[in-house]
């Protein structure tokens, strides 16, 4: 198969578009209901560039990133689906100069809601700066 | 002052006064806010609630000087945003000595029809 039928394997070669690629959104790797995305370090993220703290923004942007192609990993369909809602529990600061990684899993899923969890590291997964759940409606039919 | 922060200037981050005379964030639209075509990204919605809750801190702590972090956030979408200007208002439930508590709003063309709402805790250095 050239991947060409299958809504995840084009999800994945579709050039990054709108805000994932302002923040250099990549996929690093992906299973049957899981798939991790990447965004490499920029001076941008900043929240305070004197202290070198970065915000908590492009974080959170990875999270719906990442959650959104772990629902179409599972279902292998494109359907156009809502975020519902979105908690993050900040567990540290991400370290300057390292790429952020999040690794969301679609872990449940009915006829019309998502359920996804995530887990998001700056190189180490032993040692995460974040955790996140998430959940989708679709908005349609498949 | 998020307006001048990296982040900040990155996403286009306007401070605003609203009708009431309160203070506001403001994020004019632009391409590279867009999540799926035609809607404002969710991540991006997300950040500047968080921004606003920051930015009410911050006003209420009156030292700049200070970067209180989030804990937590949680955040509840309820409607899709467009590729409009949209608006982030926070104000602070409880302001603890080590932790505080912050809620806000973020609306499109009308305040009435909030697209997203959320709380923050965040820790006091």
């Amino acid at each position: 198969m050239d991947g060409g039928a299958d809504p995840f394997e084009r999800l994945k070669n579709l050039p990054a578009r709108g805000h994932h690629a302002m923040l250099g959104i990549y996929k690093v790797t992906d299973g049957a209901d899981w798939v991790e995305l990447a965004s490499p370090f920029s001076p941008d993220f900043f929240i305070d560039a004197e202290r070198e703290l970065v915000s908590s923004g492009p974080i959170v942007s990875l999270i719906d990133a990442a959650a959104g192609a772990a629902i179409i990993a599972r279902t292998r369909q494109w359907r156009p689906m809502a975020t519902l809602d979105l908690r993050v529990d900040y567990l540290r600061g991400a370290k300057a100069g390292r790429a952020l990684h999040a690794r969301a899993t679609c872990y449940h899923l009915t006829s019309k809601v998502a359920f996804t969890r995530c887990d998001v590291h700056d190189g180490d997964p032993a040692d995460p700066i974040a955790f996140a759940t998430a959940s989708f409606f679709f908005t349609a039919d498949p | 002052m998020i307006e001048t922060t990296p982040y900040g200037r990155m996403l286009g981050i306007r401070k605003i006064e609203t009708a009431q005379g309160t203070s506001a964030l403001m994020l004019p639209a632009a391409p590279e806010l867009e999540g799926r075509q035609g809607f404002l990204y969710g991540g991006v919605i997300a950040s500047l609630l968080e921004l606003a809750c920051l930015a009410a801190l911050s006003r209420e702590l009156g030292d700049i000087q200070r970067r209180p972090k989030p804990i937590n956030l949680s955040l509840d979408f309820l409607r899709g945003g467009l590729m409009v200007d949209t608006f982030a208002e926070a104000r602070i439930i409880r302001l603890g000595k080590r932790v505080a508590n912050a809620d806000a709003i973020c609306w499109q063309a009308d305040r009435e029809k909030p697209i997203a709402s959320g709380r923050v805790h965040l820790l006091l250095d």
